[in-house]
């Protein structure tokens, strides 16, 4: 199973930065990153940009503007907060697809590992065990 | 506060960079101290340029005892947070470290199936290759007369090995060696040309990856009699290599297997010049003494500077209390040279027996799985090197920047 829609995905995988923003020790890290992320995700398709800076994330057009980009399957994002996708991994299969600031991204990605028992809890507590990979 | 950081650092510092830009002779006044007063000290953090790590500091073993404990008890002193100074995401650490970033018993049942394929009867299968590359290289070396001796000679042999071991077309060595050579160079200057440390390992990283896995589809769909053939048909009590596991040891066989016997190469041949006794006394008996000699190459190089580990549970070493979640380095570039272990630890001798020395590892679970691989080449090079171009002349090595490989970069050369 997977999300139904676009609202479900910007929901969760959208929801996750807006409660990682939120979080006292996390969230300041996050905004000193000062990064604006555009995520594509596709099936269910759906854009969100993350700006960290502003600490704001919002569902916007996929020709948006943004400092770094990253475009995978909706499914992929979901295992990814699950701490079961391995970055450079399935970056090789094609599976994550990132370009712009590559460089502020990667330095993202261990803070983001953080939010994994957060997200998993997020999905328990909402009863969608189907989506727990 | 917690109890380590209010800890002082030792007065004796080795964390910063420019430390690691002097010469290993130098390094070792340091670490001479540190091995007989202090075999154990705590330093800042190793300075580096990626992720600056999350801790208030490392503690750093310097005598051969120590690295011999850390190493044989991998339950306590883990390599799956990590294995080098900079704190690389732990994705990082999966996909380019392959069984040298695991624990027991995920480590073992891994480096089973895998050295089910990766032994040394398989790679005694090329033993005739690699002999006529060494004497292919030697031949052009002879043609060219001078020029730069690792590009020339050390640089040629290793990858080339490591490719044809393995089975890989002959059209995508040149990039793989590249990116290979991008994967540990990042803290260079000179490698990184203006891009930033973090991008340049990543983008290498997938590269290696990429090119590994797509590399291990075309030999399950095509078998061949290769190294890679051997890996995707593993199976060991049932066990197979997934893709992603593949994909990571092709990236480990790439770095591990390549310039580490290079710079062996390098300065073993300046070692050979410098101390031309110990040359004299390998020539009057080639065959009897190269294999002694090796070792000593190794011993006396330590191309592999050091290695992390992650304390585990809260552990005594050394007399001091070790906290889990420490970082523990082990400098094997000093346990090389420990006066209570090797007599006269700085002679260059080639007939030093024992010779205990900590070159491929300190002797746990992941001592060096490519050594002999390693032996083989340096035992054909040095062989074409010494008798055919019995007047090479080497220059000053110029070393690379940091901790972690000891590296060199050019070293200029002349035959007549
Ligand atoms: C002079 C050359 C070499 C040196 C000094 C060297 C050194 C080392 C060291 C220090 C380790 C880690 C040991 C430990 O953690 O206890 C290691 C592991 C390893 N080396 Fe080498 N190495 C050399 C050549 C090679 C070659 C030629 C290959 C392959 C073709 C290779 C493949 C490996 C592999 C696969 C491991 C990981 C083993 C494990 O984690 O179980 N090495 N090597």
């Amino acid at each position: 199973m997977g999300f139904a829609d676009a609202d479900e995905v910007e929901k969760y995988l959208g929801g996750i930065f807006a409660e990682a923003l939120a979080d006292q020790e996390i969230g300041p890290k996050l905004r000193a990153t000062g990064i604006s992320l555009k995520t594509v995700y596709a099936d269910p398709d759906v854009t969100l940009l993350i700006d960290l800076g502003a600490g704001q994330v919002t569902r916007v057009d996929e020709s948006a503007e943004s400092g770094a980009e990253m475009r995978m399957a909706a499914d992929t994002g979901n295992s990814y907060w699950q701490g079961k996708v391995n970055l450079p991994l399935a970056m090789a299969k094609g599976k994550v697809k990132v370009s712009g600031d590559i460089a502020s991204l990667l330095k993202l990605a261990p803070l983001t590992k953080k939010l994994v028992p957060a997200y998993v809890a997020r999905l328990n507590a909402d009863g969608r065990t189907d989506l727990l990979a | 506060m917690s109890g380590a950081s209010m800890r002082p650092f030792d007065e004796l510092d080795v964390s910063p960079l420019e430390f690691w830009s002097t010469t290993m002779e130098e390094r070792d006044k340091t670490f001479s101290v540190l091995r007989r007063e202090r075999p154990l000290s705590w330093h800042r953090p190793m300075q580096g340029g990626l992720l600056a790590p999350d801790i208030d500091g490392v503690w750093v073993a310097t005598s051969h005892e120590l690295i011999a404990e850390v190493s044989k008890k991998p339950e306590i002193y883990s390599s799956a947070q990590g294995i080098n100074m900079e704190d690389l995401s732990e994705d990082i650490v999966e996909a380019a470290s392959s069984m040298l970033g695991t624990d027991p018993p995920k480590h073992g049942s891994l480096r089973k199936v895998i050295s089910s394929a990766f032994t040394p009867k398989r790679v005694s299968l090329i033993q005739e290759q690699i002999e006529g590359q060494a004497a292919r290289i030697v031949d052009d070396l002879l043609k060219e007369k001078e020029g730069d001796f690792v590009k020339l000679v050390s640089k040629r042999l290793p990858m080339w090995t490591v490719f044809e071991m393995l089975g890989l077309e002959e059209e995508l060595r040149e990039e793989t060696a590249l990116h290979a050579e991008e994967l540990v160079s990042w803290n260079d200057d000179d490698v990184a040309a203006g891009r930033q440390p973090m991008e340049l390992l990543n983008g290498a990283l997938v590269s290696l990856l990429t090119i590994g896995m797509e590399f291990a589809g075309r030999r399950r769909a095509e078998p061949k009699s290769d190294l890679m053939t051997a890996l995707v048909q593993a199976e060991v009590d049932g066990r197979k290599l997934t893709d992603d596991e593949i994909g990571s040891f092709f990236v480990l066989l790439s770095v591990a297997g390549n310039d580490t016997t290079r710079n062996t190469t390098t300065i073993a041949a300046r070692a050979l010049q410098d101390f031309p006794v110990q040359r004299a006394l390998l020539m009057e008996d080639f065959d009897g003494r190269i294999g002694g000699a090796i070792e000593e190459f190794v011993r006396w190089t330590s191309p592999v500077m050091s290695f992390r580990r992650t304390v585990t549970e809260d552990t005594v070493l050394g007399g001091h209390d070790l906290l889990k979640g420490d970082w523990v380095v082990m400098l094997y570039t000093s346990g090389n040279r420990d006066e209570s272990v090797f007599v006269d630890p700085w002679k260059f001798d080639i007939t030093r027996s024992p010779n205990p020395h900590q070159g491929f590892g300190g002797g746990g679970p992941h001592f060096c799985m490519g050594n002999f691989v390693a032996k083989m080449q340096l035992r054909a090079i040095f062989d074409q090197l010494l008798h055919r171009a019995p007047n090479l002349r080497v220059g000053d090595p110029d070393f690379l920047t940091g901790s972690f490989v000891r590296s060199v970069k050019s070293m200029p050369c002349t035959v007549d």
